[in-house]
């Protein structure tokens, strides 16, 4: 085993590791604090829309998959085709932002607010600093797209492939363990 | 059918296993839905991010993965008490 082996930047390597233990950090003491008031906490997360989520994993992991085409096109010299990729892996990150939009509206409009219990603080902290990330990755990949560079879609794409992976991690302490 | 859209069907399929597991309550569902997560995030590294093809390091992310996973479950367990 040796760094050599790893596929990629090194860097990119030291974002997603660092990016992955933030969330979990956060997770950990979401769940630490539920034993503080296990029921409570219970009810706060059976007033989320889980079906949203649903829907938004299923656009996540789709919009991953353009991605790594656009990361495969590139490498093989077809930049039309990555860039397609890329813009059809960004429409799939904008929409996920639609629908995560549709459900803050939803859950503010039902008295949801991050001060209502200590899970939505965590509940909007979690899914809002992901938010953050989904958009600078709608960013990185309209970015690498202009230029389409092997080397530069495929760092885009492990960022993006970063988003999805702590949407996966994050997503059953927040909407489905109660 | 190429490699990557078989990725994306395995992940399609994780997704619906836990959303069929999801109304159910208690240490054993949670435990399922926990390890579907694993699955996902072990797809999502191995094949998108191609540490399948990296000797060693698919362990390297994927064992403290796990134990990070075990540990939620335990809170979990503590909190369904």
């Amino acid at each position: 085993m040796r760094l050599d082996d790893l596929p990629g930047e090194l860097i990119m390597w030291i974002l997603i590791a660092s990016e992955v233990l933030v969330f979990a950090a956060g997770v950990t003491v979401l769940m630490a604090l539920w034993l503080t008031d296990p029921q409570g906490f219970s009810a706060a997360q059976g007033q989320l829309e889980g079906r949203m989520a649903a829907l938004n994993t299923v656009i996540l992991v789709t919009s991953g998959l353009f991605a790594a085409r656009a990361e495969r096109a590139a490498a093989a010299g077809q930049r039309r085709e990555a860039r397609i990729g890329l813009l059809l892996a960004a429409l799939g990150g904008i929409l996920f932002l639609v629908v995560k939009g549709v459900e803050y509206s939803r859950d503010i409009g039902a008295g949801l607010g991050m001060e209502s219990h200590p899970f939505f603080t965590f509940y909007y902290l979690l899914t809002g600093f992901h938010a953050a990330h989904v958009i600078a990755g709608v960013v990185v990949l309209g970015l690498v797209a202009l230029r389409a560079r092997a080397d530069a879609v495929q760092a885009g794409a492990m960022f993006w492939h970063m988003v999805d992976l702590v949407w996966v991690l994050i997503l059953p302490p927040i909407y489905l363990l109660g | 059918m190429d490699k990557l859209t078989r990725t994306w069907l395995t992940l399609i399929a994780l997704i619906l296993a836990t959303v069929s597991l999801a109304p159910f309550g208690g240490r054993i569902a949670s435990a399922g839905l926990l390890a579907l997560a694993f699955l996902k995030a072990r797809t999502i590294l191995g094949r998108f991010l191609h540490l399948d093809g990296a000797p060693g390091w698919l362990s390297v992310a994927t064992v403290p993965l796990a134990i990070w996973l075990i540990v939620l479950w335990g809170l979990n367990a503590v909190a369904l008490r």
